[in-house]
């Protein structure tokens, strides 16, 4: 832990940190274009040097590749070392094209800002400026090369950071160049990161090109909604529309860096198609008329039926305020316990894993960079947690052992060894691995009764064809110095999840630290599971429905069509509601079938607490007051001039507000930590992860693991798993994303297409769906074999398709 | 054959001792380096043996194709043992005079003898040639002698034996104390001591090691390297057993670039001989030591001759530099301790072993110790590889060896070290061969080119020459190396063409402070050294293209008026049959004049006028 002085200024840093990282931590900001904290010096750029005046190391050197040594006396602003700087910056200024007002980097440019303050200001050297030819990246990212300086910091995060080989650098001297071997659509789902990275505008945000500059946005802290782990986003919005997302440093969950979808999914909050307006029975109302109507006929109700007669349905999409009153009008009133998703296999699985998880074994995403060995079983980050795949790929860079065992054809942006194992198998996958890992002398260890247990497993354990590789992979899991347990929770059963926290605590004893992973379904599932409504399951409901027990719904944010695969059963019971109320902020199949509507207001609106898959509870900034954006109020003209009391389009209230109208009345937004206390019996801040019970030594229920697949249709299985892109509901709106979603396709293992008779490229249309739906088949081996792959999407006509594809496993 | 051994050895030695010593046969030893090849060794090659066949010799008379003689300038070259009589820039059609006449009639071919320009007389015997009368050969050892092409060739000179010691006889620190007795320093350019660099890269505790080889000769003018390969490939593959032992690593690799086609056949071909001899791979010697080396491919790029890029490189990354530390000793290719040493330097290492460093050590001066292999070219009048002690001065280089300037010119400068060198003009041309002496005077000992330039060099040209290789070589990872260079190019252009300004040459040299302090690597730092160099020696030359818009040497175009200054023309009629473009107008006894319109600016005419009357 060296101790030195930065102007004047002491400083003590652990071993091995840059004189560059230990100034940061003094608040002084060395310039610098090519050091990033995520991709480490290269010594390119040549700007951050700072002159040494005392100690080891003396006169003028580059702060980025000098380690902090003891007795070090450096001076940031030693004149050599400023006129070096100086110089270095007029190198480049001169090939950069003298653009800014055209560029949609000023306002937020490195170069710019290092062009003024390092004081150049007159060009000394004649000579023409290079020129390059600029691609076409795809719909994200806007390539203007010619303004490159070279920091090299979009191919070093680009291939060395992401793992993805399609952009990169070329050419010597001045002809290098940055880019792909052809134009063509960036393939990393990391891709935007790269105008962020970017110190100039060579990578630029392309659907948010020209729309204004960094000074004139009004920017808010916020959360990522858009998968689980909740990463942390800066928003920009103008004209009342929310036009970027950039990635917010944190520590703990995303690092610097934000994935694609997350970055581009802003899209729904300002579609034209957005409902704005409350409806009854499908005809425009005001606000107050609607609210009104909805209370006294659910008072009605009510009163007809008891307060069963009405149930509630969330959504994991809520932020917590939402949640949290939605629960409260439960107790309350005494309507029917709350459901948040109309997926109840998810639910179980969701249930099943946060109950396993304690305050010893729960890990943070950033956590799982630093680990030796990483075992995923049944999660497919790049589709459902892409920042995931690229934490994987960090710890796979530092010599990590990254293992796969998922029927899905799992593809990460690192080398990792994959094990192919058949949905219904994956509990008796993880049993072989605990098997493998206790085996040959570690049960010895074990207590009379987990004795007992461990000789039930190993005989209720059936044997799968991949049971030998599990069980070496079990026993070298023992020898790890730090391993991490990742668990998806849409495609193994409830079973597997407490089995990876068996395997984890028992592999806990053995090394320094350990941990597990849940990527859940939703941004805030862990919300709904802490708030009581986790283990209300939708099926049940839908009965009650059904049976005319339930006369009236009330829908907050949730496109229930999406989550239940049988459309036509649902629409049949929503038909037959008294009373259908739907809150939402985007239009989907079940708010046109509302019999009262209320919009809601997005989330760079109202804001709002989230939790994400490890409990932390993260704040939502509203960033604007809402209403249609100006930019379409104005129909083209500047200034828009519209002259009226309200916000045009304004209408949406918080969802939480139209809840709390039902229950309480309130108006002001709930303090979710008492909440958040109630349920979980302990205080939790901002940004830290929520109590969760401390561990305990029980072995989960393995009864099930022997029983062997359920519903063996001839072996053929049909899985729905979330993809980077069309999966999630309101990222599925943005028409930039829609351009980087691949066609509907099955994946299938060739023996799998060979019974079925499939060939690559097939293009299957799916009978009596609508809108029409086309297949089409590709085949990989490294899938389980008797897999049916096909992708979550919103849209497509599930029913259809699952018809299609039973009538399949059923032949 | 399985493992080799000593006796072995011994044995293959004795039985071609009177092929080495040239006492059974007549040897006609052709050159076969890839300059002869280019003057037409091969077709030369082929019609000996025609003529050999017809006049029945075959069973005398025995055809060998050696690696580089190193007289490049007189290629084709056929050197006769017993005898010595060397045979210069030979045609197809005389090989049949040279095998009647010589080899039948015993009467050496008089015409094709080497003559010495100043003596003007044929000099017959090889060693009698100044060329190579004052030269000290120790890498060069074997070159005009073995055939690069056979194993036992190299055996014969005590080939292996050097290895053979090191192996059973020496331990890892006698070997590195040996090295460090020897004095012996790097001969890439910078010098540094290679027994010092081997001691940290033992020091360093790992489980692999690497050997490296850095064969990517990139500097123009530059090809001392390419002529070891081709000439004697065993030596460099035996110096990197050595070096290996010594830091125990088991793995090498040379980086060679792909422009050496011939040279890296001829190390395929001996690490596969070596192989097949036990020489290399397991247990070599029966020491129980295995090493084994790779090829490695580079595609030219200059800056891969810097160690760090060759590393990445290799690696199979983009061959950028990084800084250092940490050293390659430590952390070099793949992380993991690595040496990296010159083909010289390794090519050195056998005799250093087998003879001792104190051996090595008896010539040279304090700093340098042993030999020096030097490169000449330019306007001198023997270009070709040369081997000198260390000490000898610059001035009995390029006129006791090299023959003096041709056409009567004078000396104006010689370029040292290549583009990262620097110039001595005629003041410093006794500067001994020594790393300290030759930096004191601003140029560097480098890899060993000796560009030789005459009266009619520019200087201002020369660094534009420079500074163009440089920015297009510059590997475009750090900004002062990338743009700085490119932009004193841009100067350097614009005062070539006349557009010079005042200040130009403070910019020139402000910017060469700035690269120099500030770039990442070596070659960065050094990339201004052609614009310090001249402007240190030559300053005068940039003053006159600025302030006068006049170029001294008469080499920038634009700076001429191909004009003929009628005072000095002698009416002698040289350019007007010289001119590709009949643009210049001459009768006898009359003035040339020369018609502008036709002209092409080829500059023909000023190099065959000899009164200086064209401007």
């Amino acid at each position: 832990m060296p101790t030195l002085t930065i102007d004047n200024r002491p400083v003590t840093v652990p071993d091995g940190t840059k004189v560059i990282t230990a100034a940061e931590q003094l608040g002084i900001m060395i310039p610098r274009f090519c050091y990033h904290p995520a991709l480490g010096s290269v010594g390119a750029c040549r700007v951050c040097a700072v002159g040494f005046k005392e100690g080891p190391i003396k006169g003028v050197e580059m702060s980025c590749m000098v380690d902090a040594q003891e007795g070090m006396v450096v001076a940031t602003d030693d004149p050599d070392a400023v006129d070096l700087r100086k110089h270095v910056i007029e190198l480049l200024m001169l090939h950069h094209p003298h653009d800014c007002p055209v560029c949609d980097e000023g306002g937020h440019c490195l170069l710019q800002d290092m062009t003024i303050s390092g004081g150049h200001g007159r060009r000394r050297y004649a000579g023409a400026k290079r020129t390059h030819l600029d691609q076409d990246l795809g719909p994200l990212v806007q390539h203007e090369m010619n303004r490159c300086i070279q920091c090299y910091r979009c191919s070093r995060f680009y291939q060395q950071f992401c793992g993805y080989r399609d952009l990169g650098v070329t050419g010597i001297g001045t002809r290098v160049y940055f880019g792909r071997s052809e134009p063509g659509t960036l393939e990393s789902p990391f891709s935007g990161n790269l105008t962020d990275i970017c110190p100039t505008g060579v990578y630029t945000d392309k659907p948010s090109r020209f729309y204004g500059r960094r000074w004139d946005y009004e920017r808010a802290p916020s959360v990522c909604i858009h998968c689980s782990l909740g990463c942390s986003l800066t928003v920009s919005a103008r004209y009342r529309k929310a036009v970027r997302h950039e990635a917010r440093f944190n520590a703990q969950v995303n690092g610097h860096f934000i994935c694609d979808r997350g970055r581009y999914a802003y899209a729904y909050a300002s579609q034209p198609e957005r409902p704005r307006d409350a409806l009854i029975a499908g005809r425009p109302a005001t606000l107050a008329q609607a609210a009104t109507q909805m209370s006294e006929r659910l008072a009605a109700i009510e009163k007809g039926t008891g307060p069963d007669g009405i149930a509630l349905m969330g959504s994991a999409r809520s932020s917590l305020e939402t949640q949290a009153l939605l629960a409260r009008l439960h107790s309350e009133k005494g309507w029917r316990t709350p459901c948040f998703s109309a997926d109840d296999a998810a639910t179980r699985v969701v249930s099943s894993a946060l109950n396993t998880l304690n305050a010893t074994n729960t890990i943070a995403l950033t956590e799982i960079e630093g680990a030796d060995t990483v075992l995923l079983v049944g999660a497919d980050p790049i589709g459902e947690a892409p920042m995931l795949a690229l934490a994987l790929r960090q710890a796979q860079r530092d010599g990590s052992r990254i293992i796969t065992v998922d029927p899905r054809p799992v593809t990460l942006p690192c080398a990792h060894d994959h094990i192919a194992v058949s949905g219904d198998d994956l509990a008796t996958a993880v049993a072989h691995l605990i098997i493998g890992a206790l085996e040959p002398s570690r049960e010895i260890a074990l207590d009379a009764d987990q004795q007992d247990r461990f000789k039930t497993l190993k005989q209720e354990t059936r044997d799968i064809p991949a049971a030998a590789e599990l069980r070496a992979i079990g026993h070298a899991l023992t020898t790890a110095w730090r391993p991490a347990f990742v668990c998806g929770t849409t495609v193994p059963d409830p079973d597997v999840p407490p089995l990876m926290g068996l395997l984890q605590a028992l592999v806990q004893t053995s090394c320094m630290w350990s941990g597990l992973f849940f990527p859940l379904p939703g941004a805030n599932t862990f919300g709904a599971h802490c708030l009581g409504g986790s283990d209300a399951l939708f099926e049940p409901l839908l009965a009650a429905v059904e049976a005319g027990q339930v006369k009236a719904l009330v829908v907050v944010e949730n496109d229930l069509f999406s989550e239940y695969p049988d459309q036509q059963r649902l629409a049949a019971a929503l038909e037959s509601l008294e009373l259908l109320v739907v809150m939402d902020c985007v239009p989907s199949a079940i708010t046109a079938r509302a019999d009262i509507f209320l919009p809601t207001q997005t989330i760079y609106e109202a804001g709002g607490h989230y939790l994400n898959n490890e409990g932390r509870l993260q704040v939502a900034t509203p960033v604007i007051a809402g209403g249609l954006s100006i930019m379409d109020t104005g129909g083209g003209n500047h200034p828009p001039r519209e002259f009226r009391e309200d916000i045009p389009g304004g209408t949406p209230r918080p969802a939480w507000q139209y809840v709390a109208g039902l229950a309480t009345g309130e108006t002001d937004p709930p303090d979710v930590k008492p909440l958040l206390d109630e349920a979980l019996t302990a205080g939790v801040a901002d940004g830290e992860r929520v109590s969760l019970p401390s561990a305990s030594r029980e072995w989960p229920s393995i009864e099930r693991i022997g029983a062997g697949p359920e519903g063996d249709a001839g072996g053929l299985t049909l899985i729905e798993s979330a993809a980077t892109f069309g999966s999630e509901p309101l990222a599925a709106f943005s028409t930039v994303l829609a351009e980087l979603t691949p066609l509907f396709g099955v994946t299938v293992h060739s023996e799998t297409a060979q019974r079925l008779g499939w060939r690559a490229g097939d293009r299957i249309v799916i009978p009596d769906s609508a809108p029409a739906l086309e297949v089409v088949v590709t085949l990989d081996d490294r899938a389980a074999p008797g897999v049916l792959l096909v992708p979550r999407r919103i849209g497509i006509d599930r029913t259809a398709l699952r018809r299609y594809m039973a009538h399949l496993l059923a032949e | 054959m399985g493992r080799m051994t000593v006796a072995e050895l011994e044995r293959i030695k004795t039985e071609h001792a009177e092929r080495m010593a040239f006492t059974d046969k007549t040897y006609l030893l052709l050159c076969g380096g890839t300059g002869c090849h280019a003057t037409g060794s091969l077709k030369v090659k082929d019609a000996l043996l025609d003529a050999l066949e017809q006049a029945e010799l075959g069973a005398t008379v025995d055809v060998i194709e050696t690696g580089c003689n190193g007289f490049c300038a007189m290629g084709p070259i056929l050197v006769v043992h017993p005898g010595d009589i060397f045979y210069q820039k030979l045609k197809v059609k005389d090989m049949a005079e040279v095998v009647q006449s010589h080899l039948v009639e015993g009467k050496p071919v008089e015409r094709l003898l080497y003559k010495d320009p100043a003596a003007k007389k044929r000099i017959p015997v090889q060693s009698d040639i100044p060329f190579f009368a004052h030269q000290m050969p120790r890498a060069l050892r074997n070159k005009g002698i073995i055939d690069p092409e056979q194993i036992d060739d190299y055996i014969a000179r005590d080939g292996y034996r050097g290895a053979a010691r090191a192996l059973l006889e020496l331990g890892p620190d006698d070997i590195i104390e040996e090295m460090k007795i020897s004095g012996m320093r790097g001969r890439g350019g910078a010098g540094f001591p290679t027994g010092m660099k081997w001691a940290f890269a033992k020091a360093s505790p790992s489980d692999l090691k690497y050997v490296l080889c850095n064969a990517d000769e990139g500097d123009p003018g530059a090809f001392m390297d390419r002529s070891i390969l081709e000439a004697d490939p065993h030596a460099v593959l035996e110096g990197m057993v050595i070096a290996a032992k010594a830091i125990d690593a088991h793995k090498g690799y040379i980086y060679a670039r792909t422009e050496y086609p011939l040279a890296i056949k001829r190390l395929d071909l001996a690490i596969r001989q070596a192989t097949e001899y036990g020489l290399l791979g397991e247990d070599i010697f029966g020491s129980g030591f295995g090493f084994e080396i790779e090829i490695y491919q580079g595609a030219g790029a200059f800056v891969c001759g810097e160690e760090t890029a060759l590393m990445r490189s290799i690696e199979g990354r983009r061959g950028m530099p990084r800084p250092r530390p940490p050293f390659p000793a430590h952390k070099g290719l793949w992380e993991k301790p690595t040496i990296l040493n010159n083909v010289e330097t390794f090519a050195n290492v056998p005799q250093i072993v087998r003879k001792g460093g104190a051996w090595y050590a008896s010539v040279g001066t304090d700093t340098s110790k042993g030999t020096k292999v030097f490169a000449i070219s330019g306007d001198v009048n023997n270009i070709g590889l040369v081997e000198v002690p260390m000490g000898t001065s610059l001035r009995s280089i390029i006129y006791d060896i090299g023959g003096g300037i041709p056409k009567k010119r004078k000396f104006k400068a010689v370029q040292l070290g290549g583009p990262s060198g620097g110039c001595v003009p005629e003041a410093h041309l006794d500067t001994p061969v020594d790393f300290e002496a030759i930096a004191k005077v601003g140029a560097i000992m480098g890899s060993g080119g000796v560009i030789v330039m005459d009266e009619n060099t520019c200087m201002v040209d020369m660094a534009r020459f420079f500074m163009d290789f440089i920015q297009e070589e510059s590997c475009g990872k750090c900004t002062p190396c990338r743009e700085g260079t490119r932009r004193q190019l841009q100067i350097l252009e614009k005062i070539c063409n006349g557009d010079g300004e005042p200040g130009d040459i403070d910019t020139l040299e402000a910017l060469s402070d700035t690269i120099r302090e500030t770039a990442l690597c070596g070659l960065g730092q050094t990339g201004p050294n052609p614009v310090l160099s001249t402007l240190r020696y030559f300053r005068d030359e940039f003053e006159a293209h600025i302030h006068e818009k006049r170029c001294p040497a008469k080499r920038c175009v634009s700076l001429l008026s191909f004009e003929v200054d009628t005072e000095k023309c002698t009416k002698c009629g040289a350019c007007y049959r010289a001119c590709p473009v009949d643009a210049v107008e001459w009768k006898k006894k009359e003035l040339a004049r020369i018609d502008l319109e036709k002209c092409i600016q080829c500059m023909t005419c000023f190099d065959k006028c000899r009164f200086d009357a064209i401007y």
